[in-house]
């Protein structure tokens, strides 16, 4: 009988859906039958102020229903990015001249400047794609993989879901697990670790390719808390190991006493750094925690979504993030909506600003701003539209700021009186379309 | 773990009102949904991933880039 009743629930929440959609785009109720596949296009621009990083991406997620609820969806994204990136070295009085990553050129900083490294061009496929089927009544399980491929970086992963209902399926536990496969294989070779930037041509700190894996495991629990309000917990492991350095970063080495770099000349006919500048070294695994909760509830006609993050790691990085959308109606088939994002994070133990000169080196040490202590806020816009065939149209506006803290007993001498780390401001547009067919 | 098991379990049965299949009028609604918005999702996690040092949370945080 409770099996009856189960089976009936499910039998009625099937049909309760079916006729909701149908309810909410006649043509394409009409059409059910045909209308397998769901398409959403988008075009993404993000593009950081003061010539850093410019990305220009084009992404196509569908998604086709078969019967029984099974789904087979899949994406493909293209990426281009050009740009520069702070490389950790610091800012200093004069010029200052590096060896590129590749090895095999030199670019200059201007006096004053925090140097970036302005020799990047890449570009990024990626796929990936899920197969979901439910199965013994009240169980879901979804697998899938990934793949992605830069001009120095290979992805390969693969991941599997299971999800049970409750309840009435008011409540949904699941658990996921990920496997990824990274390899890191600049040009010109991987830097050893902490190791003296070289002069050009000089490959001899250079090695082989270098790999990584990632474990990740997801728990989470998803609850109808009433006929408006939805909310879900999860609990998230992750687990890195083998080369976690940046490859690109680098960290100065300083005077004890003014914080300069200490200065260097090539040798005759040859062209090099103007300092004394080491690899980024960081440790071969990292262990991070999170719990992230959100809630999201209709209010007559609005839907507003609020969400928060914690992180913690191994590493000594501790993350809050907290973030609002409010989808606001305007007439029956558009809508605007708001989305607000802050972030903050403190510095990894090994983070530094530079390396003194006479003093042993750290077994691990980076510069990277990313590692540093930081807070980011995002505010955005977007703007959809229902078209009369159902289709959907959305255009989204956002601008991300952040900005980093450095505590002054990281800094020496004139360091003081200098940016040690730049603000990053970017904007980010998106234009998309989804429709079925 | 102990604790966020036992949390997760008292959050699962504190007194969330059984909402039956034909009432889910609202929740049954694209914008209702959790994962409701896949590409807005991936395209913030992408970008979040390369310029913090945190990720994931919603879903899977891990690589899958060398991004700069």
């Amino acid at each position: 009988m409770a099996n009856n009743d189960k089976r009936l629930g499910v039998a009625l929440a099937a049909a309760t859906c079916a006729l909701l959609g149908g309810a909410r785009s006649a043509p394409a109720a009409a059409a059910d039958d045909e209308d397998r596949w769901e398409i959403e296009s988008a075009l993404l621009y993000y593009g950081e102020s003061d010539d850093r990083v410019q990305d220009a991406s084009l992404s196509v997620f569908a998604k086709r229903d078969f019967d029984d609820g099974k789904l087979l969806d899949f994406s493909i994204t293209a990426d281009t990015l050009t740009g520069a990136s702070p490389s950790g070295a610091t800012a200093l009085d004069t010029p200052q001249t590096f060896t590129s990553p590749s090895g095999d050129d030199t670019y200059r900083t201007a006096a004053g400047e925090i140097p970036l490294d302005d020799t990047f061009l890449d570009t990024r496929y990626a796929v990936s794609a899920n197969w979901t089927q439910p199965f013994a009544g009240l169980y879901t399980v979804s697998a899938g993989g990934s793949f992605s491929d830069e001009y120095d970086y290979t992805h390969a992963g693969a991941n599997v879901r299971l999800t049970r209902d409750f309840n009435q399926r008011n409540t949904t536990l699941s658990a996921a697990l990920a496997y990824s496969w990274d390899e890191s294989d600049p040009v010109g070779g991987v830097p050893v670790g902490l190791s003296q930037m070289l002069d050009e041509d000089d490959l001899s700190n250079r090695g082989d390719a270098q790999t990584k894996d990632i474990v990740d495991v997801v728990i989470g629990i998803a609850q109808v808390v009433n006929r408006t309000t939805v909310v879900r917990v999860n609990y998230s492991y992750s687990d890195s190991s083998g080369y976690l350095n940046d490859p690109y970063k680098i960290l100065s080495v300083v005077d004890p006493v003014t914080g300069d770099t200490i200065a260097r000349t090539p040798p005759p006919g040859e062209d090099g750094p103007s300092g004394i500048y080491r690899f980024d070294n960081r440790p071969d695994s990292r262990t991070k925690h999170g719990l992230y909760a959100e809630a999201r509830t209709w209010l007559g006609g609005k839907v507003l979504s609020l969400s928060y993050r914690f992180m913690t790691d191994d590493w000594e990085i501790d993350s809050h993030t907290l973030e609002a959308h409010l989808r606001w109606p305007i007439g029956a088939t558009s809508y605007v909506e708001p989305h607000l994002r802050y972030y903050t994070q403190t510095a990894a133990e090994f983070y530094r600003v530079s390396l003194v000169d006479g003093e042993p080196l750290p077994q691990y040490a980076s510069a990277d701003y990313r590692l540093a202590e930081f807070d980011g806020v995002t505010a955005g816009l977007k703007f959809g539209h229902e078209t009369s065939g159902g289709n959907e149209w959305s255009v989204r506006v956002e601008y991300y700021k952040q900005k980093g803290k450095v505590s002054d007993s990281l800094l020496i001498g004139n360091q003081l009186d200098r940016e040690t780390i730049a603000d990053l401001n970017a904007i980010i547009a998106q234009f998309s379309y989804r429709f079925r067919f | 773990m102990r604790r966020l098991f036992t949390f997760l379990s008292l959050l699962a049965l504190t007194g969330c009102a059984q909402v039956a299949p034909w009432e889910r009028d609202v929740l049954a609604r694209r914008e209702m949904q959790l994962d409701g918005a896949p590409l807005d999702a991936a395209f913030d996690d992408h970008i979040y991933f390369s310029k913090e040092a945190s990720s994931g949370g919603r879903g899977f945080g891990g690589g899958g880039c060398g991004c700069n």
